[in-house]
């Protein structure tokens, strides 16, 4: 009788203490310009509900694509992706939503943008230059493919049939633009810091330049159904996620620092303290506008979608804080 | 009769697909029904471009291979016959073998540029290790029958290599260009799904980035009949060339 009164005892400690268990998020992140996402992971002291209303598990992915496919096998409940790799997912019928904003391409003092370069003392003097030429993007149909067309397009140019594109890893675009293997490459963080101490290369235009405007970069995406279910771990993340983003504007030196300790980070810590970032609003709020105009491009210009995309659909800030 | 059971294999394995497909348990995104794969399939053949792209990924495939066949038989011809070249590349070749040469794709960009020379190279690469080995192994096991035979019938060094020599390794020559064959198309469709801006693995690529996963499939599904055609024409080439020792397998 004791016997069974403990089991029944036991069962019912277990389940209380499983349903008390907050969900985990699994979350697909990248490997450039999340920092504040990051953080979450490396200083949980900064996030007060992780570990009470949610837990977190980043689980890091090379590129969109995959992490895509992994969200649609149903490994992954959110992640981060470029507002134009959400565009494409929806123009697929993939039920995401973006909920908040990570970083922006944009353009100002001490902020970071996606810059193209060529050799200094090339031929290549403005983008028109580039005709029979090759520029360098890091993935195809990617942001930095989007930048390269939209400049070209920009010069009167026709990509593709004026100007190749070429897919290469960030790494070997600095050697590759010095050594003629083509004309322009395109260059983030850490890799334009390096290039430029190493000298030799100059900016034809940024991501800003070729669109014309700020516009989003990176995003936080998740899972329509994750977001039905689980609305209120959703509102604790991005509560902390916010919080954590403050944190990080405020202190960016020892947030670079932990992250680099964390392992986070690869590059030389004060290399990568010396670099310069992308624009992050403090209440991650998303610009919804420059989303618009990026869809409106990618169907009208660049023929990427069949059909337009609701933006405006795809985008849900009620989870945020107020 | 005998081609019946790999049929039945397919269909088998196509209604699986379509059974996972409508099923509902994944997306079918990620498992598209195979009628949104046949139209992509038929869009394929009726656009002008895509058949380019097909020949741009072929071409690339056949000059590397044929460069990679060009030298290996010779090499391993050479490995076969002379001890002393085989101990002096046997090394190189076997000890070198197992190294994943797609790994060394970024050097080639930088030695052959970013076109369809690094391409072919590796290609080249890639498809020269089986050729050589398998080619050396059948020049190697040449019966010494034979070849005094030729020599007691009067026949040169040369004439013996053109007609007992390279007759009798000729079945291996043909398995290592058979080996190298499917390679040399693996090969190319990954070196332009890495960096290239044309081809049957830039398409994959492409479709790929827009989650596009019936296009892509179509492309992979272009790319498995290539090679099998391939495979088929090297095999009626060879039932010509080799006509005195049929190929007597069970996967042909």
């Amino acid at each position: 009788m004791i016997r069974f009164i403990s089991s029944i005892l036991a069962i019912l400690f277990v389940g209380n203490a499983l349903a008390q268990t907050p969900p985990t998020i699994r979350f697909g992140r990248g490997f450039a310009a999340e920092e504040q996402l990051w953080l979450m992971s490396v200083r949980k002291d900064l996030t007060p509900n992780q570990g009470k209303a949610y837990n977190l598990n980043q689980i890091l992915f090379q590129a969109n694509p995959e992490r895509f496919q992994a969200f649609l096998a149903g490994e992954l409940d959110g992640g981060t992706a470029p507002g134009l790799a959400v565009i494409f997912a929806r123009a697929q019928g993939v039920d995401m939503k973006i909920v908040a904003s990570i970083c922006l391409e944009a353009s100002g003092k001490g902020i970071f943008t996606t810059q193209y370069m060529v050799k200094d003392d090339g031929p290549i003097k403005s983008v028109k230059d580039l005709k029979g030429g090759t520029i360098a993007v890091v993935g195809i149909k990617t942001a930095t493919d989007l930048w390269a067309r939209a400049g070209l397009i920009n010069a009167g140019l026709v990509p593709d049939k004026d100007t190749k594109v070429v897919p290469m890893g960030f790494p070997v675009i600095g050697d590759a633009v010095r050594t003629g293997k083509v004309s322009a490459g395109t260059f983030v963080e850490p890799f334009y810091s390096a290039e430029m101490a190493k000298g030799g290369l100059r900016t034809l235009f940024t991501a800003v330049d070729s669109v014309g405007y700020e516009h989003e970069l990176l995003d936080i995406f998740f899972g329509e159904k994750f977001l039905k279910s689980n609305p209120e771990a959703v509102r604790a993340f991005l509560s902390d996620y916010v919080a954590v983003t403050k944190y990080y504007l405020a202190n960016t030196e020892q947030a670079k620092s932990d992250l680099h300790k964390a392992g986070f980070v690869r590059t030389p810590l004060p290399a990568y303290l010396k670099t310069s970032d992308w624009k992050r609003t403090p209440d991650g709020r998303v610009n919804v506008d420059s989303l618009k105009k990026l869809a409106v491009f990618m169907h009208d210009k660049l023929q990427w979608l069949e059909k337009p995309v609701n933006v405006d659909s795809m985008v849900d800030q009620s989870y945020l804080p107020r | 009769m005998k081609r019946l059971p790999p049929l039945i294999l397919i269909a088998c394995i196509l209604l699986a697909w379509e059974a996972v497909s409508r099923s509902g348990l994944w997306n079918p995104l990620l498992f598209p029904p195979l009628e949104k794969i046949s139209r992509e399939l038929v869009l394929f053949f009726t656009r002008p471009e895509s058949i380019m792209e097909a020949f741009v990924s072929l071409q690339r495939a056949f000059a590397g291979f044929a460069l990679a066949a060009a030298f290996g038989i010779a090499i391993g011809m050479l490995m076969g016959r002379s001890a002393r070249i085989a101990a002096l590349l046997d090394p190189l070749f076997s000890g070198t073998y197992a190294v994943p040469k797609l790994a060394l794709f970024p050097i080639f960009i930088f030695v052959f540029g970013i076109g369809s020379l690094s391409k072919v190279a590796l290609v080249f690469l890639e498809c020269l290790y089986p050729i050589v080995i398998v080619t050396s192994q059948g020049a190697r096991g040449v019966s010494r029958v034979l070849l005094w035979s030729a020599a007691n019938m009067g026949a040169s060094r040369a004439a013996a290599l053109r007609r007992v020599v390279i007759p009798a390794a000729a079945p291996f020559i043909f398995a290592g260009l058979r080996i190298a064959l499917p390679i040399a198309l693996i090969v190319v469709i990954i070196t332009e799904m890495v960096s290239s801006a044309d081809g049957l693995g830039y398409l994959v690529i492409y479709s790929l980035s827009s989650l596009k996963t019936d296009r892509m499939l179509a492309v992979v599904v272009v790319i498995a009949a290539l090679g099998w055609l391939l495979d088929r024409a090297l095999v009626m080439l060879r039932d010509r060339l080799v006509y005195w020792e049929k190929l007597e397998t069970y996967y042909v």
